[in-house]
């Protein structure tokens, strides 16, 4: 009955105060400097004492709560204060403040119907729809349930991004009035910010299954909770896995799957009928308007939509889905020039747009939470504010005030072929439950409107009913190592949710065994055991480890580090040139590689770390990226100290310097290798005998016989990106085992390889003879 | 080198003459396949013949599943992997995803939209085909029409030629001259008279004739002159003028309905008048070439080409 009560009390709650950047957990990392202060504030003022002069009592501890046996009372009551129950200490009036609106949130309401769940089963399944509070709250419920320091446990919560681990972590120790990094805390990939108190830890999925690689039944924890299950990553899945292995021997875990989107049931079966909690999400009706014809030009019909919204609908923030930067920015700006050309001709409200993908800087990514324009005149028509966004702001970010959604249905999604080896991100329809997760995004302040960009028919027939999990999307060469690592030796019958393609096994068993990973029995090889201590691709971790015999592993780690971070070039489109011209001042002429290791180098130098900040912006460089690579640098060298992989340079004066670069280069990426054709236009990548056109970013000249890339694209041409020039005489001394030459397919590639094997040959047998 | 390997195996077995061998290649024309084939390989294709190469190597590589060659799949064999798919899981895929290019803005339903339209465009034109196959009979019939019609038309304007050197008395014994006479030599009598009191039966003739003869004369003065011709058609000048300024050539776009009712006919229905005519007037046979002395014209076998054998 009482809970019947809270229910019914909280659906006729307001949302007030939603609106507010601070209780956004999402933006909790933003306030960063200033939590730090404010949390040093003692309680001074009247409204504080109200609330802790009933508490007199002492009915907060946890030391009377017996394990798994609690009740939501009980927790409520240890929750009141006056001492903050984990660390004893003086609760402050935020703590309170910040308990109030956590106790309006949906998922309060079931507190006790979630811990009877939980308390019975050891796998659980809950759905809550994004603005529940899953995130934040259902882990402090376990943490008051499952006690982890009465046992030196902790308990996991994992994310699929690194910004929501750390947000997260970062608002639930405002929440929970600890410092971050001592009772709750984040582990992210190069980045730890966990302590010997810690309890409480959000993680990437990506950290979790890492740590499994060295402790495969992860004993450290008592409960671990996959969050946002449903986007279906491939470490979640991975995890998923492993995880209805390690609950059959460890009886004392607990498992919770969290997930946003109502298609539960397939974790359901997957965990053995584990039961399933549902939380309500608060959401209005959203009306859906669908075309009568499909569309010519999909972001031309975005763009007329979005006008004809503002032109005819009420108040309301519009929300439009694009795939990409480029089209996000376009669209902003002509979206912004129509706008204003109505705001002359038709007397429209003003409207602001912004554009939001996860390459923007913090800064301006924060800017869509900026509240509507106001009217230009008192009594004037209200402004609204317009987001033009990659599908992050599909479930990843709750904007709060939208009320048209315009879904012309398309996203950027990976692919992986593991026929031609390319992994490229290619704009594809999105799914039913993409498309239902969209138009919901309308309904989050008040009922909505969601306008599709195609027929109704389309959405029927068209798309597919949930989108492909990454698993069946990606290379599989560093999970087959990971998995490996877990101790997983049957791989071909690992039971996974979706298990991917044979084909996609098949390459990467074969990729990691040229890489000399897994020996000829699919077993570990000392060099795999060692690569898969690196938070790495295999090839790049490979060639890290090689790379001392080259005498620069000093440089390759650098360069490992750049290309383990977001492009550090900036282009913007209104100064391509300069930015172009800025780029020719580092560039290298064998390559791509070498002049991103200048432009590093230079970042190091003193001028340049006089004011990096300024420095970057002057020379079109992403300051963020360039910080990244720098911290990445370094958690790699930790690992390389830690396994003894020796740091070397060759002299710089040496005029082997860049060659050993080069050729150490080679010792990863020898499987990423392409040769001109006899056109002299274009290359063709060995073994694949794929036709491609080297990026127009390069800074290589059209003159390399031989490349090794980094990545292959699938745009309407296919491209090889960041690009360096090698020898083949390199290939065939590196990896001779790949360029078995007698193993190619007749052609130029093969009669190629075939004299230069031959003038190797004479010029050993010269050598021998003299 | 492997290019040598081959040549010298193509010397040896040429030597040896083996009897499956093709014909063989004299040294002239191996000169000239070799000069062709190295022509097209030195010619440089074009960025838009690139781009479908690669387009085609990437899909047939794409449309093709690794084999048990492949490293990896010895090594799978080697977990005990007997094909079908990987896991437990019951209806996982044994396929990859497809790759779908999209490289164009059409939404969502745009490219099933096209292709349907096109599918509806085929499954017409596949209709149109079975109709045509049903009426193959007809098709025959009308083809076997359409000859004959060509056939007596081409009769009738003869027979018209041999009319008209009847009535302009230009005529000798068999009244053949005038078959190969240049359409374009003046016949002063018909150019003199108005057209349409030229016999019916033969003014068709004159009407061909005289229209050359205006093209003619237009385009030699359009030669001499452009605008110093009274021919000159000053395109501001409307129809009046035209006939006030005594500019237009008015005899030929006369109406004559006479004409007009004749031509409507079919060709062998008017080469019967003509020959009928002929008969009649001149006692001629058109198909035995003979001047008959009288109307019994009794060696004639009859009107028709088929009496005629």
């Amino acid at each position: 009955m009482a809970e019947e009560q809270q229910r019914s009390r909280f659906k006729r709650q307001k949302m007030t105060g939603e609106m507010d950047d601070r209780k956004n957990p999402y933006l909790a990392h933003m306030y960063d400097a200033e939590s730090s202060h404010d949390s040093g504030v003692s309680i001074s003022d009247g409204s504080t004492s109200a609330y802790t002069n009933g508490r007199h009592s002492n009915g907060g501890g946890l030391s009377s709560l017996k394990r798994h046996s609690t009740t939501a009372k009980q927790a409520k009551l240890a929750e009141d204060g006056p001492l903050n129950p984990f660390t004893g200490g003086q609760l402050s009036d935020r703590y309170f403040s910040i308990l109030k609106t956590r106790r309006d949130l949906p998922v309060h309401a079931q507190r006790q119907e979630f811990l009877d769940m939980y308390q019975k089963s050891q796998v659980l399944v809950f759905v809550g729809e994004t603005g529940s509070g899953k995130t934040t709250q259902i882990p402090q419920f376990v943490l008051f349930d499952d006690l982890p320091q009465q046992r030196g446990k902790m308990i996991a919560c994992t994310q699929p991004r690194r910004v929501a681990a750390m947000s997260v972590a970062q608002r639930v120790a405002q929440e929970a009035d600890v410092q971050l990094g001592e009772e709750v805390g984040y582990s992210i990939r190069f980045e730890d910010k966990t302590g010997p108190k810690t309890i409480l830890k959000y993680m990437t999925d990506g950290m979790l299954l890492r740590e499994a690689m060295n402790d495969h039944d992860l004993l450290r924890y008592s409960t671990i909770i996959l969050d946002e299950a449903h986007e279906r990553t491939l470490a979640t899945d991975i995890l998923m896995g492993l995880l209805k292995e390690v609950v059959q021997r460890r009886p004392d875990l607990k498992l919770i799957i969290m997930s946003a989107t109502l298609d539960a049931q397939k974790f359901q079966k997957y965990f053995l009928s584990a039961p399933l909690l549902a939380v309500p999400g608060r959401t209005h009706p959203v009306e859906i308007f669908y075309t009568p014809e499909p569309e010519r030009d999909y972001v031309e019909a975005a763009l007329r939509t979005v006008l004809q919204i503002d032109a005819t609908e009420p108040e309301g923030d519009i929300l439009l889905f694009l795939t990409g930067e480029e089209e996000i920015e376009d669209a902003c700006r002509k979206i912004s020039l129509e706008a204003d050309e109505m705001v002359r001709e038709a007397d429209a409200g003003p409207i602001k747009v912004y554009p939001l993908y996860g390459t923007l800087p913090p800064a301006q990514q924060q800017r869509i939470f900026d509240p509507a324009p106001p009217p230009f005149k008192p009594g004037g028509r209200p402004g609204r504010k317009c987001i033009v966004s990659t599908n992050i702001a599909e479930t990843s970010l709750t904007i709060d005030g939208i009320v048209y959604v315009v879904d012309p249905g398309f996203s950027k999604q990976k692919v992986y072929n593991p026929r031609i080896r390319v992994e490229s991100l290619l704009v594809s329809p999105i799914s039913k439950a993409s498309a239902q997760q969209r138009a919901g995004r309308a309904g989050r302040t008040r009922p909505g409107k969601c306008f599709r960009l195609y027929t109704e028919g389309a959405f029927k027939k068209e798309l597919i009913d949930q989108s492909y999990p990454e698993i069946l999307r990606s290379n599989l060469a560093s999970t087959v190592l990971e998995l490996k690592k877990l101790g997983i030796d049957d791989l071909v019958h690992f039971d996974l949710m979706d298990p991917p393609a044979p084909e996609t096994l098949m390459r990467a068993l074969e990729e990691l065994n040229y890489l000399a990973c897994l020996d000829d029995e699919g077993e570990l090889t000392a060099l795999g055991k060692l690569a898969s201590d690196f938070p790495l691709d295999p090839a790049l971790a490979v060639m890290l480890i090689s790379s001392p015999e080259f005498y620069c592993s000093n440089e390759i780690l650098s360069l490992t580090a750049l290309l383990s971070v977001p492009q550090v070039f900036v282009r913007p489109a209104s100064a391509r040139k300069r930015a172009d011209e800025m780029k020719d001042m580092f560039a290298h002429q064998d390559g791509d590689h070498l002049t991103m290791l200048n432009v590093y180098h230079a970042f190091r130098g003193p001028s340049a770390q006089e004011n990096p900040k300024q420095w970057c912006h002057d020379h079109f460089l992403s300051y963020r990226a360039l910080q990244q690579a720098d911290n990445v640098r370094m958690q790699l060298k930790r690992i390389m100290e830690r396994e003894e992989v020796e740091l070397v340079s060759t002299p710089f004066e040496d005029k082997k310097y860049y060659e050993n670069i080069r050729r150490a280069l080679v010792a990863g990426f020898f499987m990423q290798v392409a040769k001109k054709d006899s056109s002299g236009k274009q290359y063709i990548t060995v073994k694949d005998n794929q036709s491609v056109l080297l990026h127009p970013s390069t800074v290589l000249g059209q003159d390399s016989e031989w490349v090794v890339y980094n990545e292959f694209v699938l745009t309407s041409k296919n491209y090889i990106r960041t690009v360096t020039a090698v020898k083949p005489e390199w290939l065939l001394d590196i990896a001779p085992g790949y360029y078995d030459v007698d193993s190619f397919g007749k052609g130029d590639i093969k009669t190629s390889l075939q004299r230069v094997r031959d003038k190797v040959n004479r010029r050993a047998a010269i050598a021998g003879g003299r | 080198m492997a290019s040598e390997d081959e040549n010298e195996d193509d010397y040896l077995s040429m030597a040896f003459g083996d009897a499956t061998a093709p014909a063989k290649e004299t040294s002239l024309q191996r000169t000239t396949r070799l000069k062709k084939e190295a022509a097209e390989r030195g010619r440089v294709p074009s960025k838009k013949e690139l781009a479908q190469q690669a387009k085609a190597t990437r899909e047939a590589a794409l449309a093709t599943q690794l084999d048990s060659s492949n490293k990896g799949a010895k090594m799978m064999a080697k977990m005990g992997f007997k094909g079908g798919a990987l896991g437990k899981a019951d209806n996982a895929r044994t396929q990859p995803i497809e790759i779908l290019m999209k490289d164009d803005k059409g939404g969502i339903g745009m490219d099933s939209e096209k292709k349907r339209k096109i599918r509806e465009a085929a499954a017409e034109l596949e209709g149109q085909h079975k109709r045509r196959k049903v009426d193959e009979e007809e098709y025959r019939q009308r083809t076997r029409d359409e000859r004959e019609e060509r056939k007596a038309e081409g009769q009738m304007w003869s027979a018209m030629r041999t009319f008209e050197s009847f009535d302009t008395d230009g005529v000798d014994a068999n009244g053949e001259e005038h078959h190969d006479a240049d359409i374009a030599t003046p016949q002063d009598s018909s150019e003199a008279r108005p057209l349409h009191s030229v016999n019916i039966l033969w003014r068709p003739l004159a009407k061909q004739r005289l229209d050359k003869e205006r093209e003619r004369r237009m385009r030699y003065d359009l030669d001499q002159s452009l605008t110093q011709r009274a021919e000159y058609e000053d395109p501001d000048a409307d129809p009046d003028d035209k006939i006030v300024l005594g500019t237009g050539v008015e005899e030929l776009d006369e109406e004559d309905p006479e004409l007009v009712e004749f031509e409507s006919l079919k060709p062998a229905e008017r080469l019967k008048k003509i020959l009928e005519e002929l008969r009649q007037k001149y006692h001629y046979c058109f198909w035995c070439k003979f001047r008959y002395h009288d109307e019994t014209m009794e060696d004639c076998p009859g009107l028709t080409e088929d009496e005629h054998g």
